[in-house]
């Protein structure tokens, strides 16, 4: 165990580097920050010395290890655009994407299970065949198009002229299609609760809670199919053995056959991959904050991309990646403790 | 001269007037800012920027300032008149003081006029005055070295600081006045101006509390502004967002994407102000010989349709351009019209021997103007027309100044906002032949060089005769027009936003420094 | 297996092949309709993509037809139509029929060209980390964990994002398509790798192999003649889920612009470009394209789900 967590300590030391020397190779073609801290009709050589007492005229180790000599005791540097320690930076941005993340996670869980475990126990009904074929639509729009589609849909509105206006139900059905669409689909709102520190929560109030609904939503179709499926696959193999056919011969109730003896044993896979890609739900928060200019880290990052903000585009891909090792790690963790006849040393994610 | 105003403010806010509107309070007087920056540092001299200039006429007074129209309006300075060929004599206001309790005299004007010689962003700039003297305690003559007659545009840079509170030593020892950029010297911390507005809080980067100055001068302002808070909010749509859910009262700065969004939301009124930002290209000689041909230049013009661009791709957000003067600028020559002929393009390339037309490459940023990767690949497309064919590649801002810079493209989008609001910059950084130098043609990507009109501007920046020297700017813009040495498509407005009551229209200009001491806040219409 | 068989690799894996097709695969087909559907959209739309410029009334690459005070036509069955333009026309002006059929291509393009380099990476290191074990088994998979870890698509935007830095805009927009294959390749090879090394482990020790190395055979002959074609099956499955992947991939750094530059557009970027225009009510320009991208994506993910159906008996027999 212990072994383990050093292993993954080791691992996740040896991501940040790998990104702190790549993020700082490239540094001189992401564009010169000086160009952007002073006015256009500044002369080269005003622009020169502030080169030069940034230290960005120094050989690149001599950079990098100023740098990293300050990250080792949690200094990032300063953003360039924002003007605060890029550290700061990020945790201002930090609650929105958890926020995001976390409702997103949260419809997962809430409509995949019965769905997953519905299709499983009656495969060949109707309803299974539809959700299996919504699933696969999911599965087959990206995620930034999802969150068009509901912006257009929910937010913009929709006025359906298709069928014949003059007849009854021709109108019915029009406006049956069309709709209002005035979700807020754009920021965080107004109505934000301070919870403690810098982090704003849109949880706590029916404005916030709204402003979440969208972006929420399309975060989560990405994973929703993926999860209904691997429930459905995982339930129906342990449908089909030994023990949940023992259990059903014993005469014990259909219900609590599935819902007590054979969701247990669905769940443990479905953590195991289920964590990780709850991890890597943070990539595809870059997408979906775009779309939503969402105030959160995949906003940010993209910004800082083209804003040549090298000292908040590293420490950004820090964060994710201590982000990424710890989910995984954690998920190891609990597969571990439900499943103790896996090993935990070594083992990769 | 007036500028068109694009008022949908007063008109909405009639309307909408009284339906949404906050409780009235006690605070009701305070103002919520969402600009896109704060203040880089206190110390106005250290930076030249949008953001500083605006903390200044809020801490501070100019000697004049500009109007809407572009006149000058006095504040600290009362009467101005010209002694000699080479002096100004300015009668500075009474009775003014400081933050700090001292009184305005001319000592505080000359210390501070030679504190802006010194200061590396202002330096440029004032290089005309040689120097500045005080006759009295209220009358200041400021000598240049030529004869200049934008003695009065830079007056507008003058905002006189308090020399007794910046002089002197500071605990460590280190100079009061010294100016540090982006260090940590003492006027960066402390401030002492005659502005309206103190500064009482101030958080870099999270917000800025200013309270009214209990004995400001101008006691005839109507503004009745008590309080401001101002909060940077960096990202465009956080900050509409801020202003739509009233979590602010005015911002800056709305981009194009959001402006039918503001218009229509309720309680809160568009403002949008024709601008005096040039966007253009410019067309680089040294790499493309077709481009040293006056008749292929202006076979290029004319096959941009300018006002296509400003009525489809900005809808509306711009006003076509065929010169580098915006009505309002001194050399603002109003035959000059936007042109558009494809057929006497094609001629003109003809005649040039270009008929098969050639290749060229263009950059454009992606990030910079309001749609200009949009307006660099629509001007793309109209160049095809004349067998132009272009290879466009844009870029983000970051990266756009460092590949503007090597020059190493054919053809190069800009956008120029001239800092002394007078039509001669333009030339002076655009067009101007270049000269490593002097620094003259600093921005000149395309190596144009037109010495005539170089000789006329250089003339007009020597005449004091103002109605003389707006004459030869005039001249300066025909000729440049008929050589076709910079493609002007249009000046790029501006748009603010605020929630009703708050009578923002008045207040802001094309100069982007919205002066808030005389912002009025009526909330009470219900 | 004899050992006579496999001293005759040549002849042996295609007449597997066929086999397999002749006994179970085409069976299944002609009996599943989805999947025929599939099939004819899929070969439809590749056909249209790459028949492009005969099937396009306007070549959108020709920026001289483009006009842009037609920009923003609704398509036909809205007021205010062109005749000139049946699906409309995006804000530039250009035609979107047209911009699409080439878009299209561009997607087909990329998403092909990076499943092949994907599997021609991971193939390699999936056979050399099963095959040869030990140290560079160890390296290669903790790199394809990590990889993993981070998912493909934040690699694909962070590489995406470096490279584009790296080289400058003008080089990468020059190249995109080259570098769009490139970065989605290298980010998604470990799906291959870790697929081909478990078979490797579950063929390495089967007679054949031993014998094919008691006859002194060199590794890397055995491994591509001899262990790769009994992995073909699970690489033939991931291969359809991939392509359908790397589009997704390419439309989603384009969106981000880190992908094709606009003026020669994919699915992506159209729906980039479009995204803007949105709210002033010209939702065409995006979800006509966007339309298009999920009707390619769904029938490759369906032609694939079949495929695993078929390919995979543990699977099917539920």
């Amino acid at each position: 165990m212990i072994a383990f967590l050093i292993k993954r300590l080791m691992h996740a030391i040896l991501v940040m580097f790998v990104i702190s020397v790549l993020a700082f190779a490239i540094q001189d073609n992401l564009g010169d920050p000086v160009q952007q801290m002073v006015g256009q009709s500044v002369p080269e050589s005003e622009r020169e010395e502030i080169r030069e007492r940034f230290g960005l005229n120094d050989p690149f180790l001599v950079q990098y290890a100023r740098f990293a000599k300050n990250a080792v005791q949690g200094d990032f540097g300063y953003s360039y655009f924002y003007r605060e320690p890029a550290l700061e930076v990020i945790a201002r941005h930090l609650p929105a994407t958890l926020e995001l993340v976390f409702a997103a996670t949260l419809i997962i869980v809430l409509f995949s299970v019965p769905i997953g475990v519905y299709s499983a126990i009656k495969p060949r009904s109707p309803i299974s065949r539809l959700f299996m074929g919504i699933s696969i639509i999911g599965i087959s729009i990206p995620v930034f198009l999802t969150a068009i589609v509901l912006i257009q849909i929910f937010a913009i509105g929709v006025t359906v002229t298709l069928f014949p206006e003059s007849t009854g139900w021709g109108a019915w059905l029009n406006d049956f299609f069309s709709t209002e669409g005035n979700m807020p689909s754009f920021g965080r709102g107004y109505d934000l609760v301070n919870v403690v520190g810098n982090w704003d929560t849109n949880l706590a109030t029916w404005n916030g809670l709204q402003h979440l609904v969208l972006p929420a939503v399309s975060l989560a179709s990405i994973m929703l199919p993926l999860f209904i499926r691997l429930i459905r696959a995982e339930m129906m193999e342990v449908l089909q053995s030994e023990y949940v056919k023992y259990a059903r011969a014993k005469g014990i109730s259909m219900r609590r056959v599935y819902f007590v003896h054979a969701l247990k044993n669905t769940m443990l896979p479905v953590i195991t991959v289920g964590g990780v890609q709850i991890g890597t739900m943070v990539a595809y928060t870059i997408l979906t904050e775009t779309v939503f200019q969402w105030p959160g880290m995949g906003l940010m990052f993209l910004d800082a991309i083209n804003r040549a903000d090298i000292p908040l585009i590293v420490t950004y891909l820090m964060i994710v990646g201590v982000i990424f090792v710890v989910t995984n790690t954690i998920v190891d963790l609990i597969y571990g403790l439900v499943n103790p006849t896996v090993k935990l040393t070594g083992k990769p994610a | 001269m007036t500028l068109k105003k694009t008022l949908l403010a007063s008109v909405i806010g009639a309307v909408v007037a009284g339906t949404t509107l906050l409780p009235m309070t006690a605070s009701a007087e305070t103002l919520r800012i969402g600009y896109a920056a704060d203040p880089e540092t206190l110390d106005i001299h250290e930076q030249l920027s949008g953001g500083m200039l605006r903390f200044s006429h809020l801490a501070f007074d100019p000697l004049v300032r500009w109007t809407k129209d572009f006149e000058f309006e006095p504040r600290l300075a009362t009467e101005w008149e010209q002694v000699d060929e080479t002096t100004m004599r300015m009668t500075l206001r009474e009775g003014v003081t400081f933050h700090s309790g001292n009184e305005l005299t001319a000592e505080d004007v000359v210390w501070t006029i030679e504190r802006l010689k010194e200061s590396p962003d202002y330096r440029a700039i004032f290089e005309p005055v040689a120097s500045a003297e005080a006759v009295d305690d209220y009358t200041v003559e400021i000598v240049t070295s030529e004869p200049y007659p934008l003695l009065l545009n830079l007056a507008t840079y003058i905002f006189p600081m308090d020399s007794k509170f910046y002089s002197g030593e500071t605990d460590e020892g280190s100079d009061k006045a010294e100016i540090v950029k982006a260090g940590n010297s003492y006027a960066s911390r402390n401030v002492s101006g005659t502005g309206p507005f103190i500064i009482t809080d101030r958080r870099q980067g999270v917000r800025v509390d200013f309270k009214r100055f209990e004995d400001y001068w101008d006691t005839e302002s109507e503004g009745n502004v008590t309080d401001i808070v101002l909060t940077p909010i960096a990202e465009n749509a956080s900050r509409v967002a801020a202003l739509l859910s009233g979590g602010v009262d005015f911002i800056d700065a709305v981009p194009p994407n959001d402006l039918d969004r503001v218009s229509e939301a309720d309680g809160v009124n568009l403002i949008e102000i024709d601008g005096t930002r040039i966007i253009g290209f410019q067309m680089n000689e040294e790499r493309v010989e077709a481009f040293q041909d006056a008749r292929v230049r202006q076979a290029v013009d004319l096959a941009i349709n300018q006002e296509a661009i400003a009525d489809r791709l900005m809808r509306g957000f711009a006003n076509p351009a065929g010169q580098f003067s915006p009505e309002g600028y001194s050399g603002h020559n109003p035959d000059l019209t936007p042109r558009y002929d494809i057929e006497r393009a094609k001629e003109l390339m003809a005649e040039a021997g270009y008929e098969e037309g050639f290749s060229v490459e263009m950059i454009a940023p992606n990030n910079r103007y309001v749609n200009d990767a949009q307006i660099a690949q629509a001007v793309s497309n109209m160049l095809a027309q004349i067998n132009i064919n272009v290879e466009l590649r844009t870029m983000p801002l970051a990266q756009y100044w460092p590949e503007y810079d090597t020059r190493q493209s054919d053809m190069a989008m800009i956008g120029w906002h001239a800092d002394t609001e007078d039509s001669a910059n333009f030339f002076q950084y655009l067009t101007f032949c270049f000269d490593e130098e002097t620094g003259a043609g600093q921005y000149n990507y395309g190596s144009y060089c037109n010495e005539e009109i170089d000789t006329l501007v250089t003339e007009a920046d020597s005449e004091t005769d103002l109605e003389k020297r707006n004459e030869m700017l005039r001249e300066a813009e025909a000729m440049l027009y008929e050589d076709t040495g910079f493609i002007m498509l249009h000046w790029q407005n501006l748009a603010y936003a605020a929630a009703d009551g708050v009578e923002a229209e008045p207040i802001v200009n094309a100069i982007d420094f919205p002066y808030l001491g005389d912002l009025v806040i009526n909330r009470s219409d219900d | 297996m004899s050992i006579t068989n496999n001293s005759s690799p040549a002849s042996a894996s295609p007449s597997r092949w066929e086999r397999l097709r002749d006994s179970y695969i085409w069976y299944s087909f002609k009996r599943d309709y989805t999947a025929q559907l599939c099939l004819a959209v899929f070969i439809c739309m590749v056909i249209a993509a790459f028949a492009s410029p005969l099937l396009a009334p306007t070549n959108p690459y020709d920026l001289s037809q483009i006009d842009i005070m037609a920009s923003e036509l609704p398509p036909f069955w809205i007021d205010g139509a062109d005749d000139r333009y049946a699906l409309g026309t995006d804000a530039q002006g250009r035609d979107l029929w047209s911009v699409v059929l080439y878009g299209t291509r561009v997607s087909l393009l990329i998403g092909f060209g990076a499943v092949i380099l994907q599997a021609l990476l991971g193939v390699t290191f999936g056979l050399m980390a099963g095959y040869l074990g030990g140290r560079v088994d160890t390296i290669l998979m903790r790199l394809a964990d990590i990889q993993l870890s981070f998912s493909t698509l934040m690699v694909a935007i962070v590489v995406g994002a470096l490279v584009k830095a790296t080289m400058g805009s003008a080089f990468y927009s020059q190249y995109a398509v080259m570098m769009l294959i490139l970065i989605i390749g290298l980010a998604e090879w470990p799906q291959y790798a870790r697929t081909v090394r478990a078979s490797v482990l579950a063929e390495k020790n089967k007679e054949y192999v031993d014998a094919a190395r008691v006859m002194g055979l060199r590794s890397k002959r055995i491994m591509f003649r001899h262990v790769l074609p009994n992995t073909m099956s699970p690489i033939f499955v991931i291969s359809t889920v991939q392509i359908a992947n790397a589009i997704i991939s390419e439309a989603a750094l384009s969106f981000l612009g880190l992908g094709m530059p606009e003026t020669h557009p994919s699915l992506g970027s159209l729906i980039k470009s479009g995204f803007d225009y949105i709210q002033s009510g010209s939702w065409w320009i995006t979800l006509i394209p966007g339309a298009v991208l999920v009707v390619l994506v769904l029938s490759i993910n369906l032609l694939g789900d079949w495929l695993r159906d078929v390919m995979n008996p543990r699977l099917y027999k539920g």
